[in-house]
Parts: structure tokens; sequence; C-alpha cells
């Protein structure tokens, strides 16, 4: 399998698929991750321009979620994941070890595969990551939380029961609140792991519909095993396969005329 | 469409309804396994309420011996010689300040190293499976043993018996079992939360304390009021350290009194009315261990 010529990086992720006065948000080069002995992505370089929405797709096991994870070093938690090269962010590289994983997390967010509601209220579940940045008033808070709710079309479903449970909320709406505490601490960036795979199709039709319109404002990288998703949100669309990125295009490219062949198998549903 | 199909379609569905056996009826190995079903509930049912038969009959001897002696004068005076209708004021006290002490050293301490095994000291952590073997035995260590350890520590190079020492055997006695529940309560929290706490940029401390903690923290007050439970009946860890006391004392550094060992001491008596205290005692601890359980099932529900 390892024997298929891949395109060299370079091409992959080359000025030309961006245009050149396209603002880059994450800079990737070169990167390697190994979960223990286990080398998990080779040489990876690619771009993210910023306030676009890009998708990874691949096949399970490809190393796209893996790839999400290095940017907001999550993957710091567990001893034995290690990533090496450079990501750029800001004009630094966040793989060194002087960068501050808090800081670096409250400009980078992420949501993830499973609804993650906090054991509190819907209105501290938004307080809780703002109040470790800043210190607002309670009417500045208020603001915040109204503001975020209604960013992710859940305000009028929860304004009279703020002080609810989170846990009491459905799936779908877990998963919108989950997005407002997210863009509660604004970040610049947003990092989505598979974030409607989990929901029925009404709830992921919604939080698409908010991807278009948070996209105005952040940058996001979205992994996806649902190859429709990726076709109706996303600007641009990087595959990987066994850990390799195989080619990195605008969502007409690379769903319409994609330069690999492994790129049209999967895409066509021929593995994967 | 409309003519009834009355008749048969065939000969050949006849002839298989004559020759084969009824369908609806249970072949011999089937019947031997609906009897083997039978026999075995049955037996579970009658094994589950001889358990029950245990704990019934033991309340009813508790209440029918325990309740007459149930007085504002057993309750209010404290012990005394026998015919003097001396109370069991001084045992309750005893019980109450040894036990609450002795909660408030086991749980802080209980607390974060169950924080610790479970945070900190996950896959292939030496000192921490180490910790979790050393909790595991102490759990199952006699009682008796651990007064011994602390007449030793606390007792012998002081020269007297004291409350304090009681507490801290009965400390010693609950702080597995509140490590090990503690750490099995934050190891049902999904690995998810602590990530999404994370990915907000909150420091580990307080992903732990706020969230995890948080999440947790029915099975952890759980855990801690059946250690309470625990403590307030055992007898063995205080006949070394504590020893009892006939009259009322508050002084943690004197020997105190206790109701597991009034009940030890008057339960065997030749006087009556210390018999009866003995009883009285008996129905007042083991209600009071019945009830911590009841408000553990009921807060556990909600």
């Amino acid at each position: 399998m390892t024997s298929v010529p891949l395109p060299s990086s370079e091409h992959a992720a080359g000025p030309s698929d961006t245009g050149p006065e396209q603002e880059v948000a994450l800079s990737v080069r070169d990167l390697n991750f190994h979960y223990g002995s286990h080398h998990a992505l080779h040489g990876i370089s690619l771009d993210f321009p910023a306030r676009c929405v890009t998708a990874m797709i691949g096949p399970s096991g490809c190393g796209k979620s893996t790839l999400l994870r290095v940017f907001n070093k999550i993957y710091d938690l567990y001893p034995g994941q290690r990533a090496t090269g450079e990501v750029l962010f800001d004009g630094r590289n966040i793989l060194e070890d002087s960068i501050n994983l808090d800081m670096l997390r409250a400009r980078i967010g992420m949501v993830f595969q499973k609804p993650t509601p906090f054991p509190m209220s819907i209105y501290d579940n938004i307080a809780f990551g703002v109040r470790l940045h800043e210190k607002l008033s309670r009417t500045e808070m208020d603001e915040r939380v109204q503001d975020v709710l209604t960013r992710v079309a859940l305000w009028n479903e929860v304004r009279d029961r703020l002080h609810a449970p989170a846990t009491g909320l459905s799936g779908g709406q877990q998963q919108r609140l989950c997005i407002a505490r997210s863009i509660a601490t604004r970040p610049e960036v947003l990092l989505l792991d598979e974030p409607t795979s989990a929901l029925d199709p009404i709830s992921t039709a919604r939080i698409e519909e908010l991807l278009d319109e948070l996209k105005e404002e952040f940058t996001i990288a979205i992994v996806t095993h649902n190859m429709q998703q990726a076709a109706r949100c996303a600007d641009r669309v990087a595959f990987f396969y066994l850990g390799r990125l195989v080619e990195v295009d605008t969502a007409d490219r690379i769903f319409t005329n994609p330069r690999q062949k492994q790129t049209q198998d999967y895409i066509t549903g021929r593995f994967g | 469409m409309t003519e009834p199909v009355t008749s048969p379609t065939s000969s050949h569905e006849v002839g298989k309804a004559d020759s084969t056996p009824d369908l609806w009826r249970p072949g011999r190995k089937a019947m031997r396994r609906q009897m083997l079903d039978y026999v075995a509930t049955v037996a579970s049912v009658a094994a589950g309420s001889i358990l029950l038969l245990v704990l019934v009959s033991i309340l009813w001897t508790l209440l029918s011996r325990g309740l007459v002696g149930i007085s504002w004068a057993t309750l209010t005076r404290t012990m005394g010689p026998p015919g003097s209708g001396g109370g069991l004021a001084n045992a309750i006290i005893g019980s109450l300040l040894q036990t609450g002490l002795a909660l408030l050293m086991a749980a802080p301490v209980g607390l974060m190293c169950g924080i610790y095994l479970s945070e900190y000291g996950r896959n292939g952590n030496h000192f921490a499976s180490v910790v979790r073997f050393v909790a595991d035995m102490l759990m199952s260590a006699p009682s008796i043993l651990i007064g011994l350890f602390i007449y030793q520590l606390l007792v012998v190079p002081f020269g007297h018996f004291s409350g304090f020492s009681g507490a801290v055997a009965l400390a010693v006695l609950a702080l597995p079992l509140i490590v090990r529940t503690t750490e099995d309560m934050l190891r049902l929290v999904p690995t998810a939360m602590r990530e999404a706490g994370a990915a907000l940029g909150a420091a580990r401390w307080r992903v732990i304390i706020f969230l995890c903690l948080r999440s947790a923290r029915k099975g952890v007050m759980t855990g801690i009021l059946l250690a309470l439970a625990r403590m307030g009946g055992e007898t063995a860890p205080l006949l070394f350290t504590s020893l009892g006391n006939q009259t009322m004392s508050m002084d943690m550094t004197r020997p105190m009194a206790s109701l597991p060992i009034a009940i030890y001491q008057y339960a065997g008596a030749s006087y009556e009315d210390w018999v009866q205290l003995a009883w009285t005692g008996a129905l007042l601890v083991t209600f009071g261990v019945l009830l911590i359980n009841i408000t553990v099932r009921l807060s556990s529900r909600h």
C-alpha cells in the first residue's frame, strides 16, 4: 500500500490552492506524530486558510483526528504521545514546550464527537470557560452568554431555563451548547472532531448551517466521516490515508475532479 | 381476490399436519429446561428470603427488646453502677465525637488519595499500584489489628487510653473505603469530560475539582457516608484505644465512652438494667447505621 506514489506535500498544499492573497491561520510543516511506538502521522504539511472551513476526510484510523488533536495539543494529556515538526500559529511553533497550553487552548477551541456538557447549569457551562480567561461583570457575562447562545440558535430554546442542568438538553442541543461554550472564549480557530456523528439529521443540518455562519469569524477545521457533509460545508478538503496526506484542494475539485486515484476511489465509495 | 381460501390448497400440507408432532407442545428436553428454570428460581428466592429473614429477625429482636429502654433518662443520663438508673448519654456523645473526628481525618485524606489514584496514578504508575494494593489490603484487615496498631502507636507512648486514639483507629478503618470508592467513582467520569475541560484552557486541578469531582459527587458522598456507617458500628478498634468511660467526658485525651463499647460491656452483665441498656444501645447503633444507609439510597436515586 505504501508503495503507491504520493504527491509531495508542497504540491498538495501549494500556494496555488489557496490563492496568494489568502491569509493562513494554521500552517503545518513536516509533522510527524507517534502514539508510543506507533507512527501515526507521516510528514504532514498543510495550510489552513483563515476564515475558511477545511474538512479532513479519510477512512477510520487514517490520522485525521490525530492531526486535529495536535492543534490544541490535547494529546499532551497522555504520556507517550508526541508530535515533531512545526505547526505555525500566529508566528509561533505551537509544538514548542514553551507554549502555554491554557493560552493556546483559549485561542484554539475544540468540539468533540460526543456532546460533553459539564455537570452544571446551561449558563455556567458557558461561563466556566469564559471565567478562566476573562474577568467579566455580571451583566457582561449575561450578555456574553446570550450572545453565544443566540449565535448557535439555542437562545430561544433555553432562555427560560438558563439555570437548569445542561444534561437535561437533547443531544443536538447539548452539542450546540458545546459549540457555544467553545466560541465564548473568543478563539481564533475552532476544531471540530466529527461533531455531528452522534446526532440526528435535523440537529446535524442545524450545526452545518451554523458552521456557515461561524466561518465568517473563525477558522474552522472539521473532521468528518460524512462525505456529503464535507461537500456541503467545506471550502477546502484534505484527504488522508494511512497517516499520510494524499491530497488537499478546494471542495469542488476534490469531489468532482481529484488528482489522486486513491481520493477518487474513496469519495466514490470504492473503499474506506 | 375476493374468493375465500377455505379449502386446503394441497394434500401435502394436510399430510404434514397429521404426521408431525404438535409444534406447540414442548419436547422432553425443553420440559427439563423449564423445570430446571423453575427449581432455580425457587431456590434463589428462598436464599433471598433467608437473608431477609435474618435481617428482619435482628431488627425485630432489637425493637422488641430495645424499644422499651428508650426514655428521656436513657438518652440524658450517663452510665452508672447497676441499679442506679444510669443511661447512655456519655456513650452516645462519645460515639458521635469519635466518629465525627475520625471522619474529619479520613475524608480529606481519602478524597485526595482517591483523586491521586484516579487522575495521576493510572496505567502502569508503580507507586499508585502499590497504594491501591495497600488500600485493598487495609480494607480487609481485621479491625482488631488496627486497634492494636493504634494502641502501640498512640496509647503506649502516652501511657493512657484516649478518645483521640479511638478516632484515629476508626479513621484508619474508614480511609481505604473512602479511597477506593472515590477512585472508582472518578474513573466512571468519561475521558471526554477531562478533554473538554482541558480544551477550554482549564488547568488540570480545575478540571478535576470542578468537572470530574462534581460529576462524581454523588458516588463520592455515598462512599463517605458508608464509611461513616461502618465506623459507627465498630467495637474492636476502640477496645484498645478509647477503652470506654463510665462518666461523661468530652476530653479527647482521656478515655472515652462509645455505644459499641457500652454494648460490649453491658450485654454480658448479670444486672438486668445493664442488659437492658445494652439492648437499647444496640438499637440506637443499628438504626443510626440503617438511617445512613437509607439516606445513601435515597440520595443516589435522585
